[in-house]
Order: C-alpha cells, then structure tokens, then sequence
C-alpha cells in the first residue's frame, strides 16, 4: 500500500484542468439542531410570556428589563428619581454619616423646582440668600463634629452634593 | 426470432387485440417506422422492444392477490420494504433516484418547524403592522397623482462636447443606485425578514478554541447551529490566510428570527450599562440596521449567564447583529425596530 500511494498521486490529473466530465455524488447532510426548551419569561413587572430557548431553565426572572428601564420608560417619574448605587458607595457614605445629606439635597431640589415656578413673579434676593441657609444648614448637620472639622466638612459636602447632582443629570440625559 | 414472436403476444392478450382493433392506424403507423427498420438494421440494433415482452401469464394473474399473501403474513412487514428512503448522495438530475426537495418532510435536509407562535410575531401583526401603516402611509385624494418623482440618474450639464450620448451620471457617492420607495400599503408594510448573527473571531488562526467557543455561543444564544466562514483573500494585518476559518455566522429566519429579538431588546439591551441605544446613523440605507455587543454583553444573555462557567470567560467573543427588514430605506427599518423596542439615539441618517 506505501509503494502505490506515491504512485496514484503521480497519474492524478491537476485538479485546475479536468480532463473530462464527472460529477461527484453530493452528501445530503441532516441539519443540525440544537434541542430548544420552552422557557417562562417574567419580565420585572410581573408579566410572562414563553419562548424556545436553549437554556434548560423552565423559568427565567429578569430583574432588569425594559420595564424597569429609564431608556424605555423616559417619562417616569419612579425611574427617574431612583437612585443608581451599584458599588454600594452611597450606603457605606450613608453609614458613616448619616442621611442627613439626602434630606439636604431633597430640599434644594425643592427650592430650585420653588425657585422656577417663581421665576415668573421675580425675586431678585433669593440667589443671594441662598448660600446663607445652605451654610446654617450644613452647620447644623455637622454640629457634632470639631470646629475644626466643620468648615472642611461643609466645603466638602457642598463641593461633592453638587458633583454627584451634575453627574446624575448628565447620566439620566 | 422477435419479429416471429410478435403475433403469439398479440393473441395472449385480449387487452392489446382489443386496442389494436380500435387504433389500426395507429398501429399500422408504428410498425411502419419500427418493424421496418429493424428488419435492415437487424445486425446492429437489438431488435428487443417493450411493446414485445409478453404480459403476465394466466396462471401469475390467478396466482396474484396481495391482499390473501398481506393476509398470511405473520409479522408485519419492516419498514424499509415500504417507506420511501432518501438517498443520502445527490448524484445529478439524471440519476434515478433523486432526492425529495428540502421541504418535504422526509427529505434528509427537512427542518421542522415552526413550534411556537412568537409574542414579537403576534404582536407585530395585531398591533404594529397597522401603526406602522398608518404612520407611513401617504394619502393622494382621489382624482390627484403624486408628483413626479425626480430623475435616478443626473444628466451630464453639457459644458463639454464630449457629453453628447454619454450614458447617464450614476448617483453622487458611488455607482449604486438606492431602491426605491414604493408608497406604502397593506401589501407591503415593513416586517423583520431576516437577522444576521456573526462574529469575527481574531484568535481562530492561532488557537482555534476560541472559534468553537464563538460557535457554541452563537448557538447557545440564537436556538440555530452557527457555520463557519473561511477567509476569502489573505490578508497580513489581521493575520489571515486564504482558507482558514476566521469566523462563524448565522442566520435568523422566522420563529428563531423573533424569538432572538424580543430576547435582546426585551433582556439583554436593559442591562448594559449606560447604554444609549443604537446609533441613528447605522445602516445599510436600504433597510438594514446593525449593531454590535461587546464579550461583556454577549455574557450576560440569559442562555450564556445561566451556564456562564461553561465557557472560557476570556474566548467570549463580540457578536455583530444585522436585522433585514423588507423596508427600503432606513427610516423606515428603524421606525420598525423601534416599534418592537430597539432604541435609537443620535441623529437619523437618510
């Protein structure tokens, strides 16, 4: 058998020039198919519906889907405000300090949707006394920390609400 | 010594005398061209003919009832001697076995189907069809026609004498011409015709896991068994050789189709991370729009995620995913897709 395979492979023709008419037979394979499940799909607002999938689980559970979504979902108001904490690093904040600086930025929120609703009648002297209340307020949160503590604590406070609030509107938009 | 059979055949078959007696032209024309000729080329034809073979005998045609021998059978017959059997080769149109076309069920190549009526499927034609014909529709009153639509191709400006009986100017960027718009009825709504699935694997040339790997997501992810695509030219950049497998792909056609799509804006587009949407520029301009998922994305599909350490997390590959519309333009796909929930950010292109 080594001796004639050198041999046969010397007398094939070149497979570029045929040198006459053939037609080889074709394998007709079968189609391969990947077995499919029935599977439940429940979406985060509790409706379901079925579909074939290749994953055996006979439920899935989304918890985040496009009901839950502010892309899908973009006038409501429950998305909106819900707060995006992934890391977990506004609770570890919350935990050392309290939350005290929610309440504090709740209110100037407040006082900012107050302030655009009076824009109309016009009130030249609130953004200037803004400020003041702000610092009364932070004083008063951090009343339990050093004097020295306090005014690091309020630039601080101050610097990072106004970051995270800028920050969460360019991520919303 | 056929032609001295002849008369002896014609005489056991009382079917055959009674049509010879009824056509006599026929026959008589018949042996005009056939007997003729054989008797001068007796030494070079075979004078054999079917019209020659003698019918079955009187004893065969007493002996034959199927129905009696069915009867003193045992056992059942096996099935090979009954059901028709494929044949596994195509061996041309001239061959006497041929196989049954695709679509007969027991073709080999038969795929079964469909299961499942598809929600996305469902909801398209009670709802969706009927926006979106409403939102594309333009309305003529009756009696007025469209206005003409302008030329396809532009006309040379005449500046030069050599412009006379030139072919016309193919459109600006490029010789393509985009199709065209026909107005929209309840005939031709746009509707998903197809979705493509594929994946450029960059690493198939070196180690060729990370192509099984991409075909076995692929799978895994469209309900459909992924092909592999070899390289059509070699090109040294992206160290490919002519040949070689570099990539798998698959294609989406009805219940798989749908059932892929409501999967990925339904589940998998909510959980990507910041995520905008699909740009508004993508797209082919005659109604084709594709997108991509990252290695991170691709993971977090519900058949992926539930048996995530199947796979080798760094041969995850990046899938690119074509959806086909029958829309002939890309606003029209993109109105569609984004009545089925794909989300477009950005400005729209064309």
């Amino acid at each position: 058998m080594p001796l004639i395979a050198p041999l046969r492979r010397a007398c094939l023709p070149s497979p570029s020039i045929p040198q006459r008419q053939c037609r080889h037979a074709t394998v007709l394979r079968r189609p391969k198919r990947p077995y499919t499940f029935t599977q439940l799909v429940t979406l985060s607002d509790g409706s379901t519906y079925t579909h074939r999938t290749t994953s055996p689980a006979p439920v899935y559970t989304s918890t985040k889907d496009t009901r839950n979504t502010l892309l899908w979902n973009p006038s409501s108001q429950k998305l909106l405000t819900a707060e995006v904490d992934e890391a977990g690093k506004l609770r570890a904040f919350r935990d050392k300090f309290g939350r005290g600086w929610d309440a504090r930025r709740m209110e100037e929120k407040d006082a900012e949707e107050g302030k655009e609703e009076e824009e109309e009648p016009g009130e030249p002297g609130e953004p200037g006394k803004e400020p003041e209340e702000r610092e009364d307020n932070l004083m008063d949160l951090i009343s339990g920390f050093g004097l020295e503590a306090e005014g690091k604590g309020e630039a601080r406070g101050v610097r990072e609400g106004k970051g995270k609030s800028g920050k969460r509107k360019g991520g919303e938009r | 010594m056929a032609s001295q059979r002849v008369p002896s055949v014609f005489q056991s078959l009382p079917l055959r005398k009674r049509d010879f007696h009824n056509f006599p032209c026929l026959c008589s024309c018949r042996k005009a061209s056939t007997f003729n000729g054989m008797t001068e080329l007796s030494e070079d034809v075979d004078p054999s003919s079917s019209m020659q073979i003698p019918g079955p005998s009187e004893e065969h045609l007493a002996s034959f009832d199927p129905i009696a021998r069915s009867k003193r059978r045992k056992r059942p017959l096996p099935s090979s001697r009954y059901k028709f059997r494929p044949p596994k080769y195509y061996r041309g149109p001239l061959h006497p076995h041929q196989p049954p076309p695709p679509t007969a069920p027991e073709s080999r190549e038969f795929i079964p189907g469909p299961f499942s009526l598809p929600r996305l499927q469902q909801t398209y034609h009670s709802t969706f069809a009927s926006d979106l014909l409403t939102l594309m529709y333009t309305h003529h009153p009756p009696g007025t026609l469209p206005g003409p639509s302008g030329p396809r191709l532009r006309s040379w400006d005449g500046s030069s004498p050599y412009h006379k009986n030139r072919p016309l100017r193919p459109p600006r960027g490029g010789p393509a011409l985009p199709l065209l718009r026909r107005p929209i009825t309840f005939r031709n709504i746009p509707r998903l015709e197809k979705i493509h699935v594929h994946s450029f694997v960059k690493e198939a040339g070196s180690d060729s896991a990370h192509l099984h790997v991409a075909g076995m997501i692929m799978q895994a992810i469209t309900n459909v068994r992924a092909t592999v695509f070899r390289a059509k030219h070699t090109i040294a950049n992206f160290n490919l050789r002519k040949g070689s497998p570099c990539s798998v792909g698959v294609e989406l056609r009805g219940e798989d189709m749908y059932n892929f799509l409501a999967k990925v804006t339904e589940v998998v587009m909510p959980r990507i991370k910041d995520y905008q949407g699909i740009s508004g520029k993508s797209g082919d301009s005659n109604g084709d729009i594709g997108w991509g998922f990252g290695p991170d994305t691709v993971g977090t599909f519900p058949e992926v995620e539930i048996n995530y350490d199947a796979y080798p997390s760094k041969m995850i590959p990046a899938v690119h995913i074509v959806v086909c519309t029958t829309a002939t333009n890309d606003k029209d796909a993109r109105l569609l897709l984004s009545s089925m929930g794909v989300p477009f950010y950005g400005k729209h292109m064309n």
